[in-house]
């Protein structure tokens, strides 16, 4: 068995002269769920296409499954689940028509989960997919992605379309499919209240490079964020290094710094801020910290 | 595969309605012709008058199919759809191209059993060519693949215009080299070369694009 299911090696990938990716590199171990999260255009949706040899890289490497991501056979397809951003079914078929396609086509097919999951998403074998809602093809889709048993999900923005109960049922199927041995998943989400529910592992896509990718509990603990309070004015310069983030109001500072250990908090500590409060932080506030530009901003009293 | 060549046939399956009531009704004049004559005809006078029109339904028929298959499938993203399930690229192409013989072969196939018949009923007490109609056949079959590998060529394109003029371009300059060169074994040579072109050029396009 492959200790890692998904490898990228140093992946470049530009579109007309606009570097999209520069020089990614990520493992997914075997069992993980990895949530792939990114503002828009941050290269999330490339990556994922080009892992599935679905878009050519400019650079580098992409390996599922142990092969080259750009030579993927029809077997190891097989053992891989693929929901595309934006749901690409044919249009003009019936939803019947489809899924005895997918069926025909797939090299195993688990029809009882896939009829369980057709009746818990009230979805019409008879109707074309064209007469779908969003929601309605974006289930079709992950029951299709779902009904092969894939030992890999790759799932591009999967919930994108989906009103909140069908949002909640797809985390619940995320989270029996894992609780399968073996089982490992990639998503990429712009909802990140869903992704701090079921990854375990982060990683964040920002200006072409992967800033972050560490296990979620790892992220909250490296990333600090405090408020400050200093006698006098607060300094310009805390002299710490990793600032992603500071904004000073008179005798206030709001500082996020990366990797915080103890040589920080001494050299924090020699400023002697006469109150110091750690502010909590979910995975939004990281991802947005994490994806605006470094500021140092300073206000006037 | 056998899964992915009834897809193409279903949803292309207007091109071989057509191609069998074109070939029905040329077997239908065909053969009324041949019998409502009198003295017995000219046999290779028959075959060339067969000809045109099976090459008027190659010129536009097949490029046609060839263009519809690979621009549906470009615009309407099948490809993309397919690579997410255990298809390979190649296979969707070998599929597509399979489909195009059938769709020839069932023109084809007919025409030629029926010419061969009326051959060996109404041959003249005079020594013709005997692969004649097989010669015939042969070429036409490989004009009329080649016909289709350039809807392929040209249909992998977002643009409308390229490909419908594309094909239509080339297939007009290919037809006159039956004109020039016969059905020797020179055309048969130069339209397996431009096949073969045709072929690597579109699996080269196809593999390298992004879905």
């Amino acid at each position: 068995m492959d200790e890692n299911v998904i490898e990228v090696e140093n992946l470049v990938k530009y579109f007309d002269g606009r570097c999209v990716l520069d020089g990614i590199n990520l493992k997914v171990p075997r069992g993980c769920i990895y949530g792939l999260l990114g503002r828009n255009a941050a290269g999330k949706t490339t990556m994922i296409r080009i892992l599935f040899g679905l878009e050519p890289s400019t650079r580098g490497w992409a390996f599922l499954l142990g092969t080259e991501s750009s030579r993927l056979s029809a077997k190891v397809k097989g053992r891989i689940g693929y929901v595309a951003e934006g749901h690409n079914l044919i249009q003009n078929y019936k939803v019947g028509r489809l899924v005895k396609l997918c069926r025909d086509l797939s090299l195993q097919w688990n029809s009882e989960f896939f009829a369980h999951l057709i009746e818990m998403f009230h979805l019409p074998m008879d109707r074309r997919i064209s007469q779908l809602s969003i929601g309605m093809r974006a289930q079709l889709n992950l029951s299709l992605a779902l009904a092969i048993d894939p030992e890999l999900l790759i799932l591009d923005d999967p919930t994108l379309g989906m009103d909140t109960v069908a949002r909640r049922q797809f985390l619940e199927l995320a989270i029996d499919l894992i609780q399968q041995q073996d089982r490992t998943i990639l998503f990429s989400s712009h909802i990140l209240s869903d992704v701090e529910r079921v990854a375990d592992r982060i990683g964040i896509l920002a200006g072409g490079k992967l800033v972050v990718d560490c296990a979620l509990e790892e992220l909250k603990n490296r990333i600090k964020k405090f408020r400050l309070i200093f006698p006098e004015s607060a300094p310009e310069d805390l002299h710490l290094t990793e600032i992603i983030n500071q904004q000073i109001q008179g005798r206030e500072m709001v500082i996020t710094v990366a990797n915080w250990n103890q040589q920080k908090q001494a050299m924090l500590d020699t400023f002697k801020p006469s109150n110091s409060t750690e502010m909590p932080m979910s995975l939004e506030d990281i991802f947005i910290e994490c994806t605006k530009p470094t500021t140092v901003t300073t206000a006037p009293q | 595969m056998f899964t992915l060549i009834k897809r193409e046939i279903e949803d292309h399956v207007a091109f071989f309605l057509g191609a069998a009531i074109a070939t029905a009704i040329l077997i239908v004049l065909l053969v009324s012709a041949v019998l409502n004559y009198d003295p017995p005809p000219d046999i290779p006078v028959y075959a060339v008058g067969l000809l045109i029109p099976v090459i008027v339904v190659v010129v536009i028929g097949l490029p046609a199919m060839g263009v519809s298959q690979m621009y549906t499938d470009r615009n309407r993203r099948i490809s993309a759809f397919l690579s997410g399930l255990p298809v390979t690229r190649s296979q969707i192409l070998v599929a597509r191209i399979v489909t195009g013989v059938l769709a020839i072969l069932i023109v084809l196939a007919p025409l030629t059993i029926t010419g061969t018949v009326l051959r060996d009923l109404l041959l003249p007490p005079i020594p013709i060519y005997p692969g004649l109609i097989a010669d015939m056949s042969v070429t036409a079959f490989l004009i009329a693949f080649a016909c289709y590998c350039l809807g392929l060529l040209t249909g992998w394109t977002s643009s409308r215009i390229t490909p419908t003029l594309g094909a239509l371009v080339l297939t007009c300059i290919l037809i006159p080299l039956i004109l020039v060169k016969g059905f020797g074994l020179h055309i048969k040579v130069i339209l397996i070369l431009f096949i073969i072109a045709s072929l690597v050029r579109t699996w080269q396009k196809f593999k390298s694009t992004a879905l």
